[in-house]
C-alpha cells in the first residue's frame, strides 16, 4: 500500500517545478496575453471572421513548420523547404494543367518527389557527414534551378475549381485547412509523445551518442527527420497552391524565415532534443496574430519584417542563454 | 587542495631542486595531476605555502599566467597542438615576431631552429603538425614549453603515448635540461622510467604524502609497495563463486591502433576484470565487443554462437548492455527525465495497442527498478542532470537491468562518484553476478578490479599480457603485468 502511495508521489510530473513548467509553455502564456490585448484594443480583430481568417492563414505555414520541427529537434536545419514548396507547386500544376495527369496521381508523384528530396537531404547529412545547413542549402538551389528550367519562372494557372476546397473550403463554419492542421498536429503529437519511434527523435536530439549506445538507429532517425520535413512541406505547398489555383515558383520564397521563427518561438531548442508539437502550432498562431494586428492597424507591411526579425532575435537569445536543466 | 566533498591533496610536501629530475608516482587518483595543477596555478590551494626560487608566493593572486612568468612550464600527455598549422606556428602561436604589422617568418624560423638545436633535436618545422610522428609532436610541445626559458618543467605522462625509441629521446633531453640547471617534475605510470631518469621520487596515495627520497636508495619492489601502500579495506562483498555456461567469448579480436589478438571468456555469474594503463585499449575493446568500434578480424560469441555485432542495436538484441565511461556524454541523455532514461532501451515492453507507449506502465517499471537500486530522487519526471554522479550511474545501470541484459559491459562504472555510492555500485555488481549475469568490468582502480573480479585480463599496449584467476589476483601480480614487466 505504502509503495503504491510512494509511486503516485514519485510519478508527479509537476514536481519538476512550476518554473520549468512555465518555461516549457512560455509561448502559450505569451500568446494568451497577446491575444487578450489584441481583442481588447481592436474591435475589428475580435470578429469571428477575422479569427477564422487568422486560423486559416496560420494552418499551412504551421504544417510546414511542423516538418522543420523534426529536423531542428535532432539539431539540424532544413533550408530546402522553400524549394520543396516551389517544386511541388510547379510540378503539380504542370502535371495537371499541361500534361493532363489525373489529380490523384499528380499528388502521389509530388509526394514521391518530396520524399526523394528528403532522403537526399538526410543521406548527405547522415552518410555524407555534411553540415545539414550546407547540404540542404545546396539541394535547395539545385531544385530551384530545375523547376525554373521547367517553368521558365512563369506561373502555371488553370487548376480545376474543386481543388480550391483544400485551401479555401469550409466544413460548417470552420475552414478546411484548420481541420487539416488539427488532424496533422494531433497525429504528430501522438507520434512524438506516445510512440517509440517518435520519442527516439528527442533521444537523438538530446544525445545522439548515448542514443546509439542504447540501441536507437540514429542514422534512420536522421534521414526520417528530413523526409518528414519534405512531406509536410509538400502538404503545405499543395494547400498554398490551391488558394490561387495556380502553380507558382515564388510561392515559398519568404516562408523559410517565418518557419524558423515559428519553430523556435514554439519552444524548440536549436541545439536539439527539446520542443513540442503544439508549441509550434501556437508559435504559428502567435506570428499570424502579430501580422494580422499590424495589417488591421494599417502599418506598412515592410515593418512586419522588422518586427518578425526582432522577435526571432529575442527568442533565440532566450534559447541560447537559458540553461536547459 | 579541497574539491567539493573530497580532499584531493592532504598535507603534501614537495621540494624540487635545480638541475634535478623528480619523479612523482602514485595510482590514478592519487593526486599527482592535482599537485601539478596547484603548482602551475590552475587549481588554488586551500592551505599550505608555495615557494618558487625561495620566493614566497601569495596564493590568492597566483594564476597560470603568474606561474608562467615565474618560469614554470608544463607539457601534457594529450597533444595541445593545432594539426593544420606547421610546427613553427604551433611553437610561436600567439607570440609571433613581427616586422611592422606583418609576421617576420625568417626571424621565427631562426628562433625555432635555435630552440630545436638547444634540445638537440631535428624536426622539420615547416610540415603540418598532423603529418608528424607522435614522437616529433612531443618535441614540438617541448620546444613550445622551452620558449620562455623556464626554470621548472613539469612533464605529465609525456611518455604514455610514445614508443621505446621516443622515450629514450625524451630521457636524453631530460638529461640535457638537467645539465642546464632546469628542475623537472616527472609524472609517469611506468616505474621503470623513474629508475632510468629521475634523481628523486615522491609517492602519493589517495592525496596523501607517502614517502620521498633518492631513487638510488630503493629498488622497484619497494617502490611498488609504497604505491600500493595500504591494506585492502573490506568494502567488497564476497565474490560469487557459482558459474554457469559461457555467455560471452571473444576470439582473436583485432582493431588497428587500439588492441590486437584479444581473446577472453566470461561465464554466467562471473565478474571479469580488464586492467591496463591509459592507452592500453580497454575502452576500445569494450566498444568493439559492443559493435561501436571497427574491428579488422576476430569474432564474438554469445552463448557459444558466433554473432556479427555491427552496431550497438544488434549487440543489445544479443543481450549485451554497456555502461560507458563518459556517463554524461555517452551514458545518459541529460535533457531526458529519469523515467525516459531508465526505459530508453526497453521501450518496446510498454506498449498500448502495440503502437502507443504507455507512460503509466513505463513510470511503474522505472519506479520499481529504481527502488531496487535505492535511487535517491524526488520525481520520475525530474531531469537526470539534477542527480548526483552516483545516482546518475545507477540510472544507467537501471536502464540495462530493466532491459534484462545477460552480459553487462561496465567501463569505469565508479568514475567520479563519491565513496558511498561506489560501495552501492560494488554491491550491485555483486548482485548481478549472483543473478547469473556475466559482467565485464573495466576500471583504472586496481583495488576495484581485485575486490570484485573472479578473473582478470591485463592489457598492455593492446595485447593481453596475462590472465589471472581466483586467489592469484593480487596487486603485485597485476601491477607487474600493467607495467609490462613479466618477472616478479
Amino acid at each position: 500500500m505504502s509503495e503504491t502511495k510512494e509511486f503516485i508521489e514519485k510519478n508527479n510530473r509537476f514536481r519538476g517545478g512550476f518554473k520549468s513548467f512555465l518555461h516549457e509553455w512560455m509561448i502559450l502564456f505569451l500568446f494568451i496575453v497577446l491575444f487578450a490585448i489584441s481583442c481588447i484594443s481592436s474591435a475589428k480583430f475580435r470578429t469571428t471572421d477575422n479569427i477564422m481568417n487568422i486560423l486559416r492563414q496560420a494552418s499551412f505555414i504551421s504544417i510546414i513548420a511542423l516538418g522543420e520541427f523534426f529536423v531542428i529537434l535532432i539539431a539540424n536545419m532544413d533550408m530546402s523547404i522553400t524549394s520543396i514548396i516551389g517544386m511541388t507547386s510547379i510540378f503539380f500544376a504542370g502535371m495537371v494543367v499541361n500534361a493532363g495527369v489525373p489529380m490523384f496521381w499528380a499528388v502521389v508523384i509530388v509526394f514521391a518527389l518530396a520524399i526523394a528530396v528528403g532522403i537526399i537531404n538526410g543521406a548527405l547529412t547522415v552518410y555524407g557527414h555534411m553540415p545539414s545547413f550546407i547540404a540542404t542549402l545546396t539541394v535547395m538551389n539545385i531544385i530551384k534551378g530545375i523547376y525554373f528550367i521547367y517553368s521558365k519562372g512563369l506561373p502555371i494557372s488553370g487548376l480545376p475549381e474543386s481543388f480550391n476546397f483544400l485551401g479555401a473550403g469550409y466544413i460548417g463554419f470552420i475552414p478546411f485547412p484548420v481541420i487539416l492542421l488539427l488532424i496533422v498536429a494531433v497525429t504528430l503529437h501522438m507520434f512524438t509523445q506516445h510512440t517509440e519511434l517518435g520519442r527516439s527523435f528527442y533521444a537523438v536530439g538530446g544525445n545522439s551518442e548515448a542514443s546509439k549506445l542504447s540501441g536507437i538507429n540514429v542514422k534512420f532517425i536522421g534521414i526520417l527527420a528530413f523526409v518528414f520535413s519534405a512531406i509536410l512541406s509538400c502538404i503545405g505547398a499543395l494547400g498554398l497552391t490551391s488558394k490561387t489555383l495556380s502553380g507558382n515558383v515564388s510561392i515559398g520564397e519568404n516562408l523559410l524565415f517565418d518557419v524558423m521563427t515559428i519553430v523556435v518561438l514554439g519552444g524548440t531548442s536549436l541545439t536539439g532534443g527539446r520542443g513540442k508539437i503544439f508549441g509550434v502550432v501556437i508559435g504559428a498562431l502567435f506570428l499570424q496574430v502579430i501580422s494580422n494586428i499590424m495589417i488591421l492597424m494599417s502599418i506598412n507591411s515592410y515593418w512586419q519584417w522588422v518586427v518578425k526579425g526582432i522577435i526571432l532575435i529575442v527568442v533565440v537569445l532566450i534559447d541560447s542563454n537559458s540553461k536547459h536543466d | 587542495m579541497v574539491f567539493p566533498g573530497v580532499t584531493a591533496l592532504d598535507n603534501v610536501d614537495f621540494t624540487l631542486l635545480a638541475g634535478q629530475c623528480h619523479g612523482l608516482v602514485g595510482e590514478n587518483g592519487a593526486g599527482k595531476s592535482t599537485l601539478s595543477k596547484c603548482i602551475i596555478g590552475d587549481y588554488r590551494m586551500t592551505a599550505g605555502q608555495l615557494f618558487i626560487q625561495g620566493k614566497h608566493i601569495h596564493i590568492p593572486s597566483y594564476s597560470v599566467r603568474k606561474s608562467h612568468e615565474m618560469g614554470i612550464a608544463i607539457v601534457h600527455q594529450e597533444f595541445q597542438l593545432m594539426g593544420d598549422l606547421s610546427g613553427l606556428e604551433n611553437i610561436f602561436i600567439g607570440r609571433y615576431e613581427k616586422k611592422g604589422p606583418l609576421i617576420d617568418w625568417k626571424q621565427l624560423q631562426a628562433r625555432g631552429e635555435e630552440l630545436l638545436s638547444y634540445l638537440q633535436c631535428d624536426v622539420d618545422l615547416k610540415v603540418k603538425v598532423k603529418h608528424l610522428r607522435t614522437a616529433e609532436k612531443q618535441i614540438i610541445q617541448l620546444a613550445k614549453a622551452m620558449l620562455d626559458n623556464p626554470k621548472v618543467l613539469i612533464l605529465d605522462e609525456l611518455t604514455a603515448v610514445l614508443q621505446e625509441e621516443g622515450i629514450q629521446n625524451i630521457f636524453r633531453i631530460i638529461n640535457l635540461l638537467k645539465e642546464r640547471g632546469i628542475g623537472i617534475i616527472y609524472i609517469s605510470h611506468r616505474l621503470d622510467e623513474i629508475f632510468q631518469c629521475c634523481d628523486r621520487y615522491t609517492v602519493l596515495c589517495d592525496g596523501k604524502f607517502i614517502n620521498s627520497g633518492d631513487v638510488k636508495d630503493i629498488n622497484k619492489q619497494q617502490l611498488v609497495k609504497m604505491i600500493i601502500g595500504r591494506e585492502l579495506k573490506n568494502v567488497y562483498p564476497p565474490k560469487n563463486q557459482v558459474f554457469g555456461e559461457t555467455l560471452l567469448e571473444v576470439r582473436h579480436l583485432c582493431a588497428p591502433k587500439a588492441f590486437s589478438d584479444v581473446s577472453l571468456e566470461v561465464k554466467a555469474g562471473q565478474v571479469v576484470g580488464i586492467s591496463g594503463l591509459l592507452g592500453a585499449g580497454k575502452t576500445e575493446l569494450i566498444h568493439a565487443i559492443y559493435g561501436n568500434h571497427p574491428i579488422v578480424s576476430g569474432e564474438v560469441l554469445v552463448r557459444g554462437k558466433a554473432v556479427h555485432l555491427k552496431s550497438p542495436r544488434l549487440a543489445i538484441r544479443a543481450g549485451l548492455g554497456v555502461v560507458p565511461d563518459e556517463r554524461r556524454i555517452l551514458g545518459l541523455n541529460m535533457l531526458y527525465s529519469i523515467k525516459d532514461n531508465t526505459i530508453l532501451a526497453s521501450m518496446g515492453k510498454f506498449r498500448k495497442w502495440k503502437v502507443f507507449q504507455d507512460h503509466g506502465k513505463e513510470a511503474k517499471a522505472a519506479f520499481d527498478i529504481n527502488k531496487k537500486l535505492n535511487l535517491r530522487y524526488y520525481s520520475l519526471w525530474q531531469l537526470v542532470s539534477k542527480l548526483s554522479g552516483g545516482n546518475q550511474q545507477k540510472v544507467v545501470l537501471a536502464k540495462w537491468m530493466l532491459r534484462d541484459c545477460d552480459i553487462f559491459l561496465l567501463d569505469e562504472p565508479t568514475r567520479g562518484i563519491d565513496i558511498g555510492a561506489k560501495f552501492e555500485i560494488y554491491a550491485l555488481i555483486n548482485e548481478l553476478a549472483k543473478a547469473g549475469k556475466a559482467v565485464i568490468l573495466v576500471s583504472p582502480e586496481l583495488e576495484e578490479i581485485i575486490g570484485l573480479s573472479n578473473k582478470v585480463y591485463v592489457l598492455y599496449e593492446g595485447k593481453v599480457m596475462d590472465v589471472v584467476e581466483g586467489e592469484h589476483i593480487t596487486q603485485e601480480v597485476i601491477i607487474h603485468d600493467l607495467l609490462g614487466v613479466k618477472e616478479v
